[in-house]
């Protein structure tokens, strides 16, 4: 196997300046920009109907942006045709060719490249067996499993050698433990052939576990690039911080003191590590704080006073929600300490507040 | 799957479905049997002597089953009729002469089969425009399309024979095709956009993204997907052109007259009455073409009729 380290590559395989798509009246894309580097793992993370398709469809030339560029390999391709820029794309329904079988279906962007039949063989064989596909290599896509499809599906794409590959929801019509695997499967592929992928998802545990680089998306725009640790240490936005992170971060509304360095709010004063530098006396803002930073208090330490309402145990962690001050609030406990409380109970909790985000109230900016 | 006999029979049930009970299938067999009873002494009168057709009450049966069928039901069957129908004497003890029927049949095939396949070539390429790239006021486009059908055709039979008569297409094979072609194509655009509508856009992208020029998409994704439509159309639009009478009659001339006209001239022609065996043997002639057709696609045509209200 031809190991190509992830993220090696020294140019930009990818790069989108303000690209907009408007379809009649919905505005699809707006003013989109980000770069990819060879050989890089990149997910676009966002709810349903949040520009990711537009946006992969923009990239592989099946749409024209409305403005901006877009550069494929250093080259502006924004209105240059979909053959030649490199790209294969794998769709959410897998838009497999119904009326031919897999042979052919892998088959098919080789011959439209008029490769010799000779060669053609050898890759779909070749193909065929990373895949696993070998002994269905004569049946129809309506024959074939789920599973199969999304593995057909992959082969046509990857059978080109792309240089970029443009996966939309590729693992949104399997089942949970079917997702599981391909999730592995498309890692082991992508260190494998060493491809630039750009992976758009709804699914924050795919975009988590398998992201090198994530871009959340928010009404057709890039809130926040990052790896997923600076996604999920330092969100620019709130609207990040409540989508990254499993359970979401606590979120609630405080204000900043006169002394412009603490914040009041609903679970006391909370000073954070460093002082806000852009926070004014009086100003209103969001708190956040991880579920994991909140524990039940030590005797003799500061602690607010609150009550259970919902246990959800998850095996050897129980998520916990408890309302104090007038705010719901999750917390994280290991399965030993929350075995011991239950619904209705008072329950003494401590904040972390080294650990707390503060974002502007109105904007969700986060604040440094 | 081995076939069954019902397999065998070209009886193939469409996959996924239930299977009817015996009761049900009884049901369906006694319906079908009334449905096609006309059509079956139609067949029956054709191989009648000819003194036979208007015998009250009827024969009935070619056989008499082994002693099952009172003998007055029973008729000798004759294959005379057949042999009339293209060469008979026509004035009373006369020479049998050619009746060119040979030549009538070849036109109804010929008319029929260049105008539907010409509809069918140009309508479905219109309709993949229609619903793939659709234009500004597509709907209204498609409306339009329509209502070239909903005039009946004894409205709209003086003009066109005036403009025949002008342009001097009366009585050509090319005339008659042109506009037979033209009424196949309303009926062909809408269908065919309604199977290019059923199909996943997503598929063409796909292929597009593979490296498929718009054409090649079209030929070598879209329509092979639509093989069953187009079987279906086919059927319908050979159907509608083969029994159509009225523009036959008033547009084709001696060399290019179709068989339902010729039919109709033949019965009625020489002040002798209607000939009911000569009738039944044109008619029954007349189905096997359709017949045969239908049969052969008749797979196509089951997926074709059905296409959209199963999943796929």
């Amino acid at each position: 196997m031809t190991q190509a380290s992830p993220g090696a590559g020294n140019g930009i395989a990818l790069r989108l300046d303000r690209v907009s798509k408007t379809y009649g009246s919905v505005r699809a894309v707006h003013d989109l920009s980000f770069a990819v580097d060879e050989g890089r793992f990149f997910v676009l993370f966002g709810p349903s109907s949040v520009g990711k398709t537009t946006t992969l469809r923009t990239i592989a030339g099946l749409v024209p942006p409305d403005s901006g560029t877009v550069e494929i390999g250093g080259k502006d391709v924004t209105r240059a045709p979909i053959m030649g820029r490199g790209i294969s794309m794998v769709f959410q329904s897998f838009a497999l060719y119904p009326h031919l079988n897999v042979y052919d279906n892998f088959a098919y962007p080789l011959r439209e490249e008029k490769t010799a039949r000779g060669e053609i063989d050898k890759r779909v064989n070749e193909t065929a067996e990373i895949l696993k596909l070998t002994h269905r290599l004569r049946a129809k896509p309506a024959t074939l499993s789920g599973g199969e499809q999304q593995r057909v599906a992959l082969g046509r794409s990857l059978i080109r050698r792309p240089k970029i590959l443009l996966l939309d929801e590729p693992l949104t019509n399997l089942d949970a433990k079917l997702r599981h695997e391909t999730r592995a499967e498309l890692k082991r592929l992508h260190r494998q052939f060493g491809m630039t992928v750009i992976y758009a998802t709804p699914d924050e545990l795919e975009a988590l576990s398998m992201g090198e680089e994530i871009a959340v998306m928010r009404d057709g725009s890039i809130v926040q690039i990052g790896t997923p640790d600076e996604l999920y240490e330092r969100p620019v936005h709130a609207y990040v911080a409540s989508k990254i992170g499993s359970p979401h971060m606590n979120l609630f509304k405080a204000s900043v003191r006169a002394d412009a360095k603490s914040f009041d709010t609903p679970l006391g004063t909370l000073v954070p590590a460093a002082p806000c530098k852009t926070a004014n006396a009086g100003e209103a803002v969001l708190i956040g704080i991880r579920p994991s930073d909140i524990r039940l208090a030590a005797k003799g330490e500061a602690a607010v006073a609150s009550k259970v309402h919902l246990l959800e145990p998850l095996g050897d962690i129980t998520i916990v929600s408890v309302e104090a001050g007038g705010e719901m609030l999750r917390m994280v406990l290991p399965e030993a300490t929350a075995a011991s409380i239950r619904t209705g109970d008072s329950a003494s909790i401590a904040i972390d507040s080294r650990k707390i985000h503060v974002f502007d109230a109105a904007s969700g900016q986060a604040m440094t | 799957m081995a076939e069954s006999i019902w397999g065998k029979l070209g009886l193939r049930r469409a996959s996924g479905v239930d299977k009817a009970g015996w009761g049900r299938t009884l049901g369906v067999a006694v319906v079908a049997f009334i449905y096609f009873l006309p059509v079956l002494f139609i067949i029956f009168t054709a191989f009648k002597p000819q003194g036979d057709a208007l015998l009250v009450p009827p024969t009935l049966s070619p056989t008499s089953l082994f002693g099952l069928i009172p003998d007055h039901f029973v008729f000798t069957p004759t294959l005379e009729n057949f042999g009339s129908v293209f060469s008979r004497s026509m004035t009373p003890g006369g020479a049998p002469e050619a009746t060119g029927f040979d030549r009538y049949f070849f036109n109804s095939i010929f008319i029929a089969s260049v105008s539907v396949l010409l509809a069918l070539a140009i309508g479905t390429l219109a309709a993949f425009g229609f619903s793939r790239y659709p234009l500004k006021g597509n709907d209204t486009y498609l409306f339009i399309i329509l209502t070239t059908r909903m005039l009946p055709a004894i409205v709209v039979i003086i003009p066109v024979i005036l403009m025949f008569r002008v342009v001097g297409l009366s009585g050509s094979y090319f005339g008659i095709i042109m506009l037979y072609t033209a009424f196949n194509l309303a009926f062909t655009i809408w269908m065919m956009k309604s199977f290019f509508d059923e199909l996943s856009p997503d598929v063409e992208d796909a292929a597009r993204i593979d490296g498929s020029s718009g054409i090649r998409v079209f030929f070598k994704i879209a329509l092979p997907q639509v093989i069953a439509g187009l079987a279906a159309t086919f059927v319908f639009g050979l159907i509608l052109t083969w029994n159509e009478f009225l523009f036959a009659l008033l547009l084709s001339g001696p060399d290019t007259r179709t068989v339902p006209v010729a039919m109709n001239q033949a019965v009625s022609s020489g002040g002798r009455g209607t000939d009911w065996t000569l009738l039944a043997a044109i008619e029954t002639l007349f189905l096997i073409p359709v017949f045969l057709v239908t049969f052969f696609l008749q797979d196509h045509l089951l997926r074709g009729v059905t296409f959209g209200t199963v999943k796929r």
